[in-house]
C-alpha cells in the first residue's frame, strides 16, 4: 500500500519524462510518446486498487487538503481512463494533426509530441482535482486543468477554427476563473477557513459569519456556481461550448466533454454539500432545479437542428449536465438509501463511455473522411459495419434506450426527483428526453439508412477497436447489472 | 456453481455468435461443450441435493430491490436435468442433422442462447427474472422456428409463434403486477408466505390474476385458444422441434404452474385451468387424427399430452403434472429426432403418405421410434405408463366428467399413433425418396438409443425419485382406472392398426377435423376485422388529432424554440461575455435576492 | 478608520470594471488584461479579510498563502493566453474579437 498521491505525482514524473524524451529524442517517431502513456497510465491505473489513505493518528499536512475517499479514488480511475482514451484517439488523429501543424517531409511528426503528452498533466490535475478539499487546493488543480486544456484547444495552429476555438475558451475561461475566485474569496473571507471540512464545521457555529451574513454567503456561493457552471457546462454559462467543441481536435472535444464535466461535478458537489443541509439549502437548491431544467431543455432543443455531428454532441452534453444537476439537486431531500454521489458517479461513467465511444468513431471519419458533418456519417454501415455498430450503441445510451448505461443513470435521476417531488423538473426533462430521442436516432438513421456518396471504408487499428469494444461492453454491464457502483457510494 | 448453469451458456452464445459464427464445426463443438458441462453440473447437483440458493442484488431504488438469485429445490433441480439431458442429446443431434446446413454458426449459437433462456426460467426466485428469460426462450424461439429465413414458411411461422407468445405474456405480465400488489413481493418464497393472506384479501380479484399468470402458460405451453402457433413452429429444425416444441421450453408454462402451485390451491380459478387442459388435450387429439405430416401429428400430440400436464396442474396436483412432463420429455424427444432422422432420411419429405416400409430399411430408427410411441400411448412397463395412470387417476380423483375427457383422448393417443407408425414403417415405400431412405449415420443414432433407453426406465421409482426426489407420486392406482388405461390403449391401438394397415391413402378423410376445425381462418377473420377497425379509429386519431395538433404544433415548437435557441450562439465572444454577464446577475439575482 | 468594508467596496469596483473592460473592449489583449485585473480584485479582498481575521492575534495567513497560489497560477494563464493570442495573429493578422466569429449557430 501506498498514499494516494504517489499517483499524481507519477503521472506528471510520467509527462515529465515524455516531455523530455519528446525533445531530446529527434528521431523517434511521435506516436512513440502517446504509447508509452497509455501503458505508463495503465499501470497507475492498476496500482490505483492498492492505495491507502492517511494511517491513524498520521496527521501529516497533506491530509488536510488532499481526501482519500470512495468518491476521489472513483473519480481518479475515471480520469485515468478518460486520458487513456483521448491518447488512444489522439494516435488516430495525427493525420489532421499533421496536416494543421503543416509539418514537412523529413519531419512528419514535428510539433505534434505535445499533443501526446500534455493530457498527462491535464490528467494528473482532475485527479488532484477528486482529492481536493481545500478551496487552494481545488482553485490549483482547477486551474492546471483549463490551462492545458487552453494550450490542447487551441493546439492546431495554422487552422482557424482550433485557433478561434481557443481564444474564446481562454477569454470565457479565464472569466470563469475570476468569478470562481471571487466567490472563494468570499467564502474564505466569510468563515476564515480554507479547509472544506472546517467550513462545514463553521456553519455549525451561530457566531459564524457566514450564518450572520446569509445574503454574503449566497453572494460567494452564486460566483462559485458560475466558475463551475462554466466547466460543467450549465445554462446560462453554456455559451461556449458548441464553439469550442466544433474547433478543438476531437480528442479533446472528448476530453473536454467528460474530463472537465466530471472533476466540475465533484468539485461542485465537494463544495456545496455541507450547505444542503443549511439555512441557505432552499435558495440552492431552488436555483440548481433551475438551472437543471433550462439546461436540459436548450441543450436537447438546440441540438434538434445541428447537421455538425461535434456540434450536436456540444448540445448533448450541455443537456447531460442538466440531468447531473437534477441529480445534484436532489442532495437535499432525498432519503433513498441509493445516494446522490452513487447516481452521479454512475451518470458519469455511462456518459463516459458513451461519448468516448462517439468521439472516437468521430476522430476516424474525420481522420480518413476529412468531415464532421452528419452527412460523412451517411452509409457509415457499409463503410465500416464495426464502427456504426459501436456508435450505434453509444447513440442508443446517449438517448437513453433500456439495457443501458445512459438509461439507467436516467433511470435513477427521475426517481431520485421523483421522491423529491420536483415534477416541474421532471416535466421539462422528459421533454428533453423525447427531443433526444430524434436527434440521436438521427445520426443511426445517416448510418443505416441513407446511402455513402462513395465506397471509401474505414481503416480501425486493433489498439482503438480494442478501447472501443470495452467502452461499448461498459455500456452494456453498467445498463444492466449498476450496482457495483452504486454500493461503491453506499454509506 | 450453479451460476455456471447460466454463465456457461451465456458464454457459449456469446462466443458462437460474434467470434466463430463463420466456423460452424467449431462453433457447434463449443455450444456442445458448454451443454455437456451444464449437464454434468445438473447432475452433480441432483446427486448431492444442492439447495443453496444464492442471490445478489440486481437493481435497489429506494424501497423496490429487484434481486437476481436462483432457486435451487427438488424442482428446479429435476427440470433443470431434463433440460439438460435432452439438449445435450439434442446437441448431438443435430450434429449430425445440421452438418451441411450453411449457417450452421448461428443455429448453435441459438442453440446455445435458448439453453442460457430455459436455464433462466428453471432457476428464477423470482417473477421478473423469470419473466425476462421466459421473453428470451420467446427470442430463440423465434430465431430457431425462422432459421431457414430464405424461405416463406418458417419466416411467417415465427412470426405467429412470437406474437401469438406475446398475447399470453401480456397477460402474464399483468398477472405478475396484480400478484405483486396482493402478496407484496415477486419472489416466489416470499410470495408463498404472503399468498393465503392475499387470496383471503381480494377473493375474486385474486382469481383472476391466476388466471391472467395463467395467460403466460397459455401462451407458451400452447393451451386453446392460442395453440396455434405450436404446430407452425414445426417449420424449424426438427432437433429444434425436439428440444424446445416439445421437451423443454413448451413445459416451461406447466413448470411455471408448478412454481406458483401454493397459489393454485387457494382459489376456484384453478378450475378454469383444469378445463382449458382438458379442451385442449381432446381437441389436439381429435386433431392428430387427420394430419398427414409427421411433425404435425407429433405436434398435436405434444398439444395433447400439455394439455394433460396442464389439466392436472389445474386439478391442483402439480407433481403429477411435473412428473408426466419428465416422462414426456424424454419419450416426444425421442420421437421427434426420430421422426427426424426419418425427414432426413427421406430429403426432407415430411408427409407420411409419401413413405412407407421403413422398418426394413432404417431398423434402428424402427426400433426406438417404437419404443417412443409405446411410451407416449402408455404400453405397460414404459414410462409413459406410469405418468398416464397418474393423470387418470388425477382426473379420477378430481372430477368426473374431466376423467370422461381424459379417457377419450387416451384412446385417441395409441389410434392416432398406431395410424402414423404404420403408414410409415410397413407397406411399400410410396416415394423414389422413401424407397432408396437410409439408416442415418451414428452421430444420430446414439441420441436416438439413449432417448430410447430413457423412455423406457424414466418411469420407474428409482430413476424418477433421483431426479425429482420425493416430488415423484406415488399412489395405489383403482382399478377402474387401470382397466380404462389399458382398454383404451387395446382399442385405439388395433382399431388404428386395423384402418390404416396396408392403405396408400387417407380411409376416413374428415376435412373438417383435417383443418383443425378452421380456427385458423376463424382467427385470421377475426384478427382481420378487429385490425380493420383499429385501423380505422387509428387512422382517425391520427390525421385529426395527432398531426394537426399534437405532431405539427410539437413539431413547430420544438423546432422554433431550438432554432431560437441556436440563434443565442452569435459567433462573437463580445456577446458571449455579455451573455455570459447577464447570466452571472441572473445567478446572483436568483440565488441572493430572489 | 479604514475598515474592511471599504477594501471589499474597493475590491468589488476592481471587479466590476475588469468584467466591464472583457465585454466593452475589443482588442483580445485588453480584454486579456481586464481579465488580470478581475483576479486582482480577488486578490485584493483576500489580503483585506485576512488581515481583518486575526487568529491568535496574527492575520489569517490561509487567505494570503491563496493570494501567491492566484498570482502564480495567473502569470502561466498569461503565459499560455498571449502565446494563443500571438498564434492568432499570426494566422489571421488580428486581435479583434469582431473578426473571430467564424463558428456560430
Amino acid at each position: 500500500m501506498m498514499p494516494a498521491y504517489y499517483l499524481e505525482a507519477a503521472v506528471v514524473i510520467l509527462g515529465l519524462v515524455l516531455m523530455v524524451m519528446e525533445a531530446f529524442v529527434e528521431k523517434a517517431d511521435k506516436s512513440l510518446i502517446a504509447k508509452m502513456g497509455i501503458v505508463g497510465l495503465l499501470v497507475v491505473l492498476v496500482s490505483l486498487f492498492f492505495v491507502s489513505g492517511p494511517a491513524e493518528g498520521d496527521d501529516a499536512p497533506i491530509w488536510s487538503f488532499y481526501a482519500v475517499d470512495p468518491m476521489a479514488l472513483f473519480y481518479k480511475g475515471f480520469a485515468l481512463v478518460t486520458t487513456i482514451l483521448v491518447l488512444i484517439m489522439s494516435l488516430d488523429y495525427r493525420s489532421v494533426l499533421q496536416h494543421y501543424m503543416g509539418a514537412d517531409q523529413e519531419k512528419p511528426g514535428a510539433g505534434i509530441g505535445e499533443f501526446h503528452y500534455l493530457p498527462l498533466f491535464t490528467c494528473a490535475g482532475l485527479m488532484w482535482m477528486a482529492s481536493a478539499k481545500d478551496i487552494v487546493s481545488i482553485f490549483v488543480a482547477l486551474e492546471l486543468v483549463t490551462i492545458s486544456f487552453y494550450v490542447l484547444v487551441a493546439f492546431m495552429r495554422r487552422n482557424v477554427g482550433s485557433l478561434e476555438a481557443g481564444v474564446k475558451y481562454l477569454i470565457l475561461g479565464a472569466l470563469s476563473t475570476g468569478f470562481f475566485v471571487y466567490g472563494l474569496t468570499w467564502l474564505f473571507g466569510l468563515s476564515g477557513e480554507t479547509e472544506l471540512s472546517k467550513i462545514a464545521a463553521a456553519l455549525g457555529n451561530d457566531d459564524s459569519a457566514m450564518v450572520r451574513y446569509p445574503k454574503a454567503l449566497l453572494f460567494s456561493l452564486a460566483m462559485i456556481l458560475v466558475g463551475l457552471g462554466f466547466k460543467i457546462a450549465a445554462v446560462p454559462f453554456q455559451i461556449w461550448v458548441p464553439d469550442v467543441y466544433q474547433g478543438a481536435p476531437t480528442p479533446i472535444t472528448a476530453f473536454l466533454s467528460v474530463g472537465s464535466k466530471a472533476a466540475g461535478f465533484v468539485v461542485g458537489y465537494r463544495i456545496m454539500e455541507p450547505f444542503f443541509a443549511n439555512h441557505v439549502a432552499p435558495q440552492l437548491v431552488t436555483l440548481i432545479l433551475a438551472i437543471s431544467g433550462a439546461t436540459i431543455l436548450l441543450g436537447n432543443l438546440a441540438a434538434v437542428a445541428q447537421e455538425n455531428f461535434k456540434r450536436l454532441l456540444a448540445y448533448s452534453s450541455i443537456s447531460h449536465a442538466g440531468f447531473l444537476l437534477l441529480a445534484l439537486g436532489c442532495s437535499s431531500s432525498t432519503t433513498s438509501p441509493v445516494n446522490v454521489e452513487g447516481v452521479m458517479a454512475l451518470y458519469l461513467g455511462g456518459y463516459l463511455a458513451m461519448t468516448l465511444v462517439a468521439f472516437h468513431v468521430m476522430c476516424l471519419v474525420r481522420a480518413q473522411l476529412g468531415s464532421e458533418d452528419l452527412s460523412a456519417y451517411k452509409g457509415l454501415s457499409k463503410r465500416s459495419p464495426f464502427l456504426a455498430g459501436v456508435l450505434l450503441v453509444a447513440m442508443i445510451s446517449l438517448a437513453g434506450v433500456p439495457f443501458t448505461a445512459g438509461f439507467i443513470g436516467k433511470m435513477y435521476v427521475f426517481l431520485m426527483a421523483l421522491q423529491s417531488r420536483y415534477f416541474v423538473i421532471i416535466a421539462l426533462a422528459v421533454v428533453g428526453v423525447g427531443a433526444g430521442f430524434y436527434y440521436y436516432l438521427k445520426v443511426v438513421r445517416a448510418m443505416y439508412w441513407d446511402d455513402a456518396a462513395d465506397d471509401q471504408s474505414v481503416q480501425i487499428s486493433t489498439l482503438s477497436k480494442v478501447a472501443m469494444l470495452t467502452m461499448v461492453a461498459l455500456i452494456v454491464i453498467l445498463g444492466i447489472y449498476p450496482t457495483p457502483i452504486l454500493n461503491l457510494f453506499a454509506a | 456453481m450453479p451460476w455456471l448453469l447460466l454463465i456457461l451458456p451465456l458464454v457459449a452464445a456469446l462466443v458462437t455468435a460474434l467470434i466463430t459464427r463463420k466456423n460452424g464445426t467449431l462453433s457447434a463443438f463449443i455450444s456442445l461443450g458448454s451443454v455437456g458441462a451444464t449437464l454434468a453440473i445438473s447432475l452433480l447437483m441432483v446427486l448431492r441435493k444442492d439447495d443453496a440458493s444464492p442471490a445478489f442484488t440486481w437493481i435497489a431504488a429506494g424501497d423496490f430491490t429487484l434481486e437476481i438469485g436462483l432457486t435451487l429445490d427438488a424442482l428446479s433441480r429435476g427440470m433443470m436435468v431434463i433440460v439438460t439431458v435432452i439438449g445435450t442429446l439434442v446437441h448431438v443431434f443435430s450434429l449430425g442433422y445440421m452438418e451441411k446446413d450453411e449457417s450452421k454458426g448461428r443455429y448453435f449459437a441459438c442453440l446455445s442462447l435458448f439453453m442460457f433462456s430455459m436455464t433462466g426460467i428453471v432457476l428464477a426466485n423470482n417473477f421478473a427474472m423469470m419473466f425476462i428469460f421466459w421473453e428470451l426462450v420467446g427470442v430463440s424461439s423465434y430465431l430457431l422456428i425462422g432459421h431457414w429465413f430464405t424461405k416463406n414458411d418458417p419466416v411467417e411461422a415465427a412470426k405467429k409463434a412470437f406474437l401469438t407468445n406475446r398475447i399470453g405474456d401480456f397477460g402474464f405480465m399483468i398477472g405478475i403486477l396484480m400478484l405483486w400488489g396482493m402478496t407484496g413481493s415477486i419472489v416466489f418464497s416470499e410470495m408463498e408466505g404472503g399468498a393465503a393472506e392475499a387470496a383471503a384479501g381480494h377473493g375474486k380479484m385474486f382469481g383472476i390474476a391466476v388466471l391472467c399468470l395463467f395467460c403466460g402458460a397459455v401462451g407458451k405451453s400452447a393451451q386453446m385458444p392460442l395453440h396455434v402457433w405450436l404446430p407452425d413452429a414445426m417449420e424449424g429444425p426438427t432437433p429444434v422441434s425436439a428440444l424446445i416444441h416439445a421437451a423443454t421450453m413448451v413445459a416451461a408454462g406447466v413448470y411455471m404452474l408448478a412454481r406458483v402451485s401454493f397459489l393454485l390451491s387457494l382459489t376456484d380459478a384453478a378450475q378454469v385451468i383444469a378445463w382449458v387442459g382438458a379442451i385442449t388435450a381432446l381437441f389436439a387429439a381429435v386433431v392428430a387424427t387427420q394430419q398427414n405430416d409427421i411433425k404435425k401429428i407429433l405436434a398435436y400430440s405434444t398439444l395433447s399430452q400439455l394439455g394433460y400436464m396442464v389439466m392436472a396442474a389445474g386439478l391442483g396436483d402439480t407433481n403429477v403434472a411435473m412428473f408426466h412432463l419428465y416422462t414426456h420429455a424424454a419419450f416426444k424427444a425421442l420421437l421427434f429426432l426420430g421422426a427426424g432422422a426419418i425427414i432426413y432420411a427421406c430429403h426432407h419429405e415430411q408427409d407420411i403418405w409419401q413413405m412407407g416400409g421403413l422398418a426394413k430399411k432404417m431398423p434402428v430408427t424402427f426400433l426406438t421410434f417404437a419404443i417412443g410411441t409405446a411410451a407416449l400411448v402408455a404400453v405397460p412397463f414404459t414410462s409413459g405408463f406410469f405418468s398416464k395412470e397418474m393423470i387418470l387417476l388425477t382426473a379420477y380423483e378430481g372430477n368426473k366428467t374431466l376423467f370422461v375427457i381424459a379417457a377419450i383422448v387416451a384412446f385417441l393417443t395409441p389410434f392416432y399413433m398406431m395410424r402414423l407408425f404404420t403408414v410409415v414403417f410397413f407397406g411399400e415405400g410410396r416415394s423414389h425418396h422413401a424407397k432408396d431412405a437410409k439408416e442415418v449415420e451414428s452421430v444420430m443414432k446414439l441420441p436416438l438409443l439413449v432417448l430410447a433407453a430413457l423412455s423406457v426406465i424414466a418411469g420407474y421409482g428409482f430413476v424418477a425419485g433421483l431426479v425429482f426426489g420425493d416430488l415423484v407420486p406415488h399412489e395405489q392406482v383403482p382399478s377402474i382406472v387401470l382397466v380404462t388405461s389399458l382398454g383404451t390403449l387395446a382399442a385405439g391401438a388395433l382399431l388404428g392398426f386395423i384402418l390404416y394397415k396396408g392403405k396408400t391413402q387417407e380411409v376416413t378423410p374428415i376435412g373438417f377435423i383435417r383443418e383443425k376445425f378452421f380456427l385458423d381462418e376463424l382467427y385470421i377473420v377475426l384478427v382481420r376485422l378487429f385490425q380493420d377497425a383499429v385501423g380505422l379509429l387509428a387512422k382517425m386519431l391520427d390525421t385529426h388529432v395527432v398531426d394537426n395538433i399534437a405532431s405539427k404544433g410539437t413539431a413547430s415548437t420544438v423546432a422554433g424554440l431550438g432554432s431560437l435557441f441556436r440563434r443565442i450562439q452569435v459567433g462573437n465572444l463580445q456577446a458571449y461575455a455579455f451573455l455570459f454577464g447577464v447570466g452571472v446577475i441572473l445567478v446572483v439575482y436568483l440565488l441572493v435576492f430572489a | 478608520m479604514i475598515t474592511l468594508n471599504h477594501y471589499l467596496f474597493v475590491s468589488g469596483l476592481l471587479f466590476a470594471l475588469g468584467l466591464s473592460g472583457v465585454i466593452l473592449r475589443r482588442s483580445l489583449i485588453v480584454i486579456f488584461m481586464s481579465l488580470e485585473m478581475m483576479l486582482s480584485a480577488a486578490n485584493l479582498s483576500l489580503v483585506a479579510f485576512s488581515r481583518f481575521h486575526l487568529v491568535d492575534g496574527l492575520p489569517n495567513y490561509n487567505g494570503q498563502a491563496l493570494v501567491f497560489f492566484i498570482i502564480t497560477v495567473a502569470a502561466a494563464e498569461v503565459a499560455v493566453g498571449l502565446a494563443i493570442i500571438v498564434a492568432l495573429f499570426r494566422a489571421r493578422q488580428t486581435t479583434s474579437v469582431d473578426d473571430i466569429t467564424s463558428m456560430k449557430y
